[in-house]
C-alpha cells in the first residue's frame, strides 16, 4: 500500500534523525572579519576531533555584541541565548546570575587550573567560583624601535632598566622643536595603562579590587607613579593621552616612528612584523625597590547557565582552553598571550615569529602578573568611567597636578562606594 | 480617488471639498488610511516612550530583575550628580554656540549664493555635501586634522614659529578642556551650514524682487535692504531653523562620541552621550531614561518659549 509505506518511511526517518542527532553548541563572541576566520578555524578543529557536536558561531562587531547579548539575556528564550560566549568582565554577568558556575565541571573533569598565569583566572571569578576561563592574558611589554635607539645612540631596553634609565633614554629619544612642537615622543602609552606604573610601585586604586572599602589612589605609591607618568608627558617624553589616541594609537605613532616606544600587548605583533619594522620588545622597566606587575586580565569564555546542553558546552568551553585544543590555533594566529602558561611556553608562542626576538618578556611578566587594573563588583564601569578616568584625564591633559586632583578623587571615589554599599 | 470614498461623499466630484470640514461617516476610513503610519508610530514610538517613562523610576541594568526605587533617578541627577550638573552646562554651552553660528553663517552663505553668480549648483552641491558625508568619518578626519603635533591644522602655526623663533602654539585642540567644546563645534558647523544655507536659499528665492524694487524707489541703501526686507521676509525659515537646530543641539552625539570621546575630563560630553554612557556602559537603564525625560523637559520648554516669543519677530506674509 502506497499510504503505509509512506508513513513507514516518515516514522523510520523521524525515528533516524533522533537517533543520529548532533549535539549544537552555539558559540558567540566579538570580533573583526579576520578574527572571526580563525574563530571558525577553531570551531572547525574541534567538530573534526568531536563528529557528535556541531559548533556554531554566533558574531557581532563590538560596538553591538554586548546590546545584542543583554538584550537576549533580557527576553530569556533559552533556545537563542549562546551557549558558551565571550565576555569581559565576567563578574557583571556572573552577579547577574546568567553565567554557569563551573566549579562542578572542573572538580569532575580535573581540569588544570594551575596552568593558567599567576592571578589570571580571578578574572572570571565571581564570589569565590569560577565562572569564566580568560583565554589569554592582555599584560604589556615595552616595544621599542631599534633604528630610532640605533640613530640616538641609546642602548636597547633590558630587565635591568629602572625608570631612571627609562627617564634618562626618553631624554635622548625625544625630539623637540625650538617652538615646542614635538617631532617624536620617546613613549606612547595610553593614559588607561596607568595602573601597571601603580602597581609597580606597589600601590594600588582601591583597599580590595573585590569588595572596597575606600580609594588609595592618593596614597604615597600611588601618588608617585601617577606624578612618573605624568612627569613624563609634562616633559614631552610621552604623548598626551588625548593626543595619543587623536594620532591614531599608540600602534600607529610606533609605526610612523612618532613615538619610539610604546607600552602594549601582544596583539601588535602581527601588525608591526607585516610593516616590517625593525623592533624588539623587553620587560616594561620598574622603579628600584619596585616590583613586576603586568595586569592579570583577558576577556573569558563563559558558559550560560540557560544553556539545555551544559555537557557539550563544557566539553567544547575545556577542549577551547587546552593546549592541545583552541589555545594553541589562537596562538598560532599570531596576536594574543595564551591564558595557559604551557601553551605559552609552546613552540606554539615562543617560536611564533622571528621578531620580536625577545619573546622571554612575555614570559617574564606573565610570571609576575597581578590582579588590580579592574575592579570585580559590578560598580566598577560606572565608577571608573564616570569618576576616576574623567579626574585622571585631567591630570594627563596636563590641566591639573596629582597632588590636586587625587585627594579629591579619593573623596568622590570613597562617596561612590558608601552610596553603593560597599564593602558589602 | 478610491471607490470607498466616494461612495460615502456621494459625488465623485471634488466640488464643494474643503480641508478642514469633516463629513459624517468619513472619519474611519481616514483612520483606515493612517493605520499602517500610526501602527508603526505605536510599536516604534509611543510604546517605548511610555516604556522609558516606566522604567526612569526603576532601577535595571538590562539582566536583573527591575526595582522599583521611585523617584530616585530623578532626585539622584538633580540635586546629587556632578557628573549631570558638567554634561548639562556643556550641551548648553553647545546649544547657544552652534545655533547662532549656524544660522548667520548659513545665512550669509545663501545671500552670497543667490546673488546670479555662475555655477550656483556646483556651489550648493559643494556646500552641501558635508551635509551627507558619514559623521564619523569626518569626526576621525577632523582629529587628524587637529593633532598637536602632527596634524594639518596647526602645522603652519608651527611652522611659522620654528622659522620666526617667536614663542607661539597652536591650541592644543583635544587635549584641552577649554579648546575641545570649540572644536566639536567647528566639527558640527562645518557638517551643518550646507543645510542651513539650504533652506535659506529656498526662502530668499521666495523674496519677491517687487519689495526690493519699492525699497529702492524708497532710498534703501544694500544693508537697508537686507536688514528691513530680507530678514523679515525670511524669519518664517528663521524660526523653522532656530526650532530644529535647537532640538538637534541639545541632542549632539556623534560629533563628540567620535571626535573627543566626552574627553578630556568630560569637557565635551553631552547630554545624550551621558545617556548613552549609563545605559549600555554603566548599566543605569533607569538613570538613562530619566535623564532622556529631563532633556524631553528642557527642550519641550525652549520650543514653547520659542513658539510665545515668534509672534514678536515672524512674520509670515507672503508679498503678494
Amino acid at each position: 500500500m502506497k499510504r503505509w509505506s509512506l508513513v513507514a518511511a516518515l516514522v523510520f526517518s523521524f525515528v533516524f534523525s533522533f537517533s543520529f542527532a548532533q549535539k549544537t553548541v552555539t558559540w558567540a563572541m566579538w570580533g573583526s572579519p579576520e578574527e572571526i576566520v580563525t574563530h571558525q578555524k577553531v570551531a572547525d578543529a574541534f567538530m573534526a576531533s568531536h563528529p557528535d557536536i556541531n559548533v556554531e558561531i554566533w558574531s557581532q562587531p563590538w560596538g553591538d555584541y554586548f546590546t545584542k547579548i543583554q538584550t537576549l539575556w533580557a527576553a530569556g528564550d533559552a533556545s537563542v541565548i549562546p551557549d558558551v560566549m565571550f565576555l569581559s568582565p565576567v563578574v557583571n554577568y556572573a552577579a547577574d546570575g546568567v553565567l554557569e558556575n563551573l566549579d562542578p565541571y572542573i572538580a569532575a573533569s580535573n581540569y588544570p587550573t594551575n596552568d593558567y598565569w599567576p592571578g589570571l583566572l580571578d578574572y572570571g571569578m565571581y564570589d569565590g567560583h569560577v565562572y569564566g576561563f580568560p583565554r589569554d592574558i592582555g599584560l604589556e611589554v615595552l616595544y621599542y624601535n631599534k633604528d630610532i635607539f640605533d640613530e640616538v645612540g641609546v642602548s636597547y631596553p633590558d630587565d635591568t632598566w629602572t625608570w631612571d634609565d627609562l627617564t634618562a633614554a626618553a631624554e635622548k629619544l625625544t625630539d623637540v622643536s625650538s617652538s615646542g612642537r614635538v617631532n617624536r615622543y620617546a613613549l606612547g602609552m595610553e593614559g588607561g595603562k596607568y595602573q601597571l606604573w601603580v602597581g609597580q610601585n606597589k600601590g594600588s586604586i582601591l583597599d580590595d579590587m573585590r569588595n572596597p572599602s575606600h580609594c588609595t589612589l592618593a596614597d604615597p605609591a600611588a601618588m608617585g607613579a601617577i606624578t612618573f607618568f605624568a612627569n613624563m608627558m609634562n616633559k614631552n617624553y610621552a604623548i598626551r593621552d588625548a593626543n595619543l589616541g587623536q594620532a591614531g594609537g599608540d600602534a600607529a605613532v610606533f609605526q610612523s616612528g612618532q613615538a619610539a616606544m610604546i607600552i602594549q600587548n601582544a596583539s601588535r605583533i602581527s601588525a608591526f612584523n607585516a610593516a616590517d619594522m625593525n623592533y624588539d620588545v623587553a620587560v616594561v622597566p620598574i622603579p628600584a625597590d619596585g616590583q613586576r606587575s603586568a595586569s592579570a586580565a583577558g576577556a573569558a569564555w563563559t558558559m550560560s547557565s540557560f544553556s539545555d546542553d551544559k555537557d557539550s558546552a563544557w566539553t567544547f568551553l575545556s577542549w577551547l582552553q587546552s593546549t592541545d585544543g583552541g589555545q594553541a590555533i589562537y596562538t598560532a594566529s599570531g596576536e594574543i598571550l595564551p591564558a595557559l602558561k604551557s601553551t605559552a611556553e609552546s613552540p606554539a608562542f615562543m617560536a611564533a615569529s622571528d621578531t620580536p626576538a625577545n619573546r622571554m618578556a612575555f614570559i617574564i611578566e606573565g610570571d609576575n602578573a597581578k590582579v588590580g587594573r579592574a575592579g570585580f563588583f559590578p560598580e566598577w564601569n560606572e565608577l571608573s568611567g564616570s569618576i576616576i578616568s574623567p579626574a585622571l584625564q585631567s591630570i594627563w591633559s596636563g590641566e591639573a597636578s596629582p597632588e590636586d586632583v587625587l585627594p579629591k578623587l579619593c573623596t568622590d571615589v570613597d562617596a561612590f562606594l558608601s552610596q553603593n554599599g560597599y564593602p558589602k | 480617488m478610491s471607490a470607498a470614498s466616494s461612495k460615502s461623499s456621494g459625488t465623485p466630484s471634488n466640488k464643494g471639498f474643503r480641508f478642514g470640514k469633516w463629513r459624517p461617516g468619513q472619519q474611519n476610513e481616514a483612520y483606515l488610511f493612517l493605520l499602517p503610519s500610526l501602527i508603526g508610530f505605536a510599536f516604534f514610538v509611543l510604546i517605548p516612550i511610555i516604556g522609558a517613562f516606566a522604567l526612569s523610576f526603576f532601577d535595571w541594568n538590562l539582566i536583573s530583575p527591575a526595582k522599583f526605587v521611585g523617584v530616585d533617578n530623578y532626585k539622584q541627577l538633580l540635586f546629587q550628580d556632578a557628573v549631570f550638573r558638567k554634561v548639562l552646562g556643556n550641551t548648553f554651552y553647545y546649544a547657544v554656540t552652534i545655533v547662532p553660528l549656524q544660522l548667520i553663517l548659513g545665512l550669509v552663505m545663501a545671500v552670497a549664493l543667490n546673488q546670479g553668480i555662475r555655477g550656483l549648483e556646483l556651489y550648493r552641491l559643494i556646500y552641501f555635501m558635508p551635509v551627507i558625508t558619514n559623521i564619523v568619518a569626518v569626526a576621525i578626519v577632523f582629529q587628524w586634522l587637529l593633532n598637536r603635533d602632527f596634524g594639518v591644522a596647526n602645522a603652519w602655526v608651527w611652522q611659522l614659529a620654528d622659522a620666526t623663533g617667536w614663542h607661539i602654539a597652536p591650541p592644543d585642540w583635544l587635549n584641552s578642556s577649554f579648546w575641545a567644546k570649540p572644536a566639536v563645534i567647528i566639527l558640527t558647523l562645518w557638517k551643518n551650514i550646507g543645510f542651513t544655507m539650504v533652506i535659506y536659499l529656498a526662502a530668499l528665492q521666495g523674496v519677491p524682487e517687487s519689495l526690493y524694487d519699492a525699497a529702492k524707489v524708497d532710498g534703501a541703501t544694500g544693508s537697508q535692504r537686507f536688514r528691513f526686507v530680507t530678514i523679515p521676509m525670511v524669519s518664517a525659515t528663521t524660526f523653522f531653523l532656530v526650532v530644529i537646530q535647537m532640538i538637534g543641539a541639545f541632542q549632539l552625539f556623534a560629533e563628540p562620541f567620535v571626535m573627543t570621546r566626552g574627553g578630556p575630563a568630560q569637557a565635551s560630553l553631552t547630554i545624550v552621550m551621558y545617556i548613552y554612557q549609563n545605559a549600555f556602559e554603566f548599566g543605569r537603564m533607569g538613570k538613562a531614561t530619566a535623564l532622556a525625560w529631563i532633556l524631553f523637559a528642557i527642550i519641550f520648554i525652549f520650543t514653547l518659549i520659542q513658539t510665545r516669543l515668534q509672534r514678536r519677530w515672524v512674520h509670515y506674509e507672503t508679498g503678494d
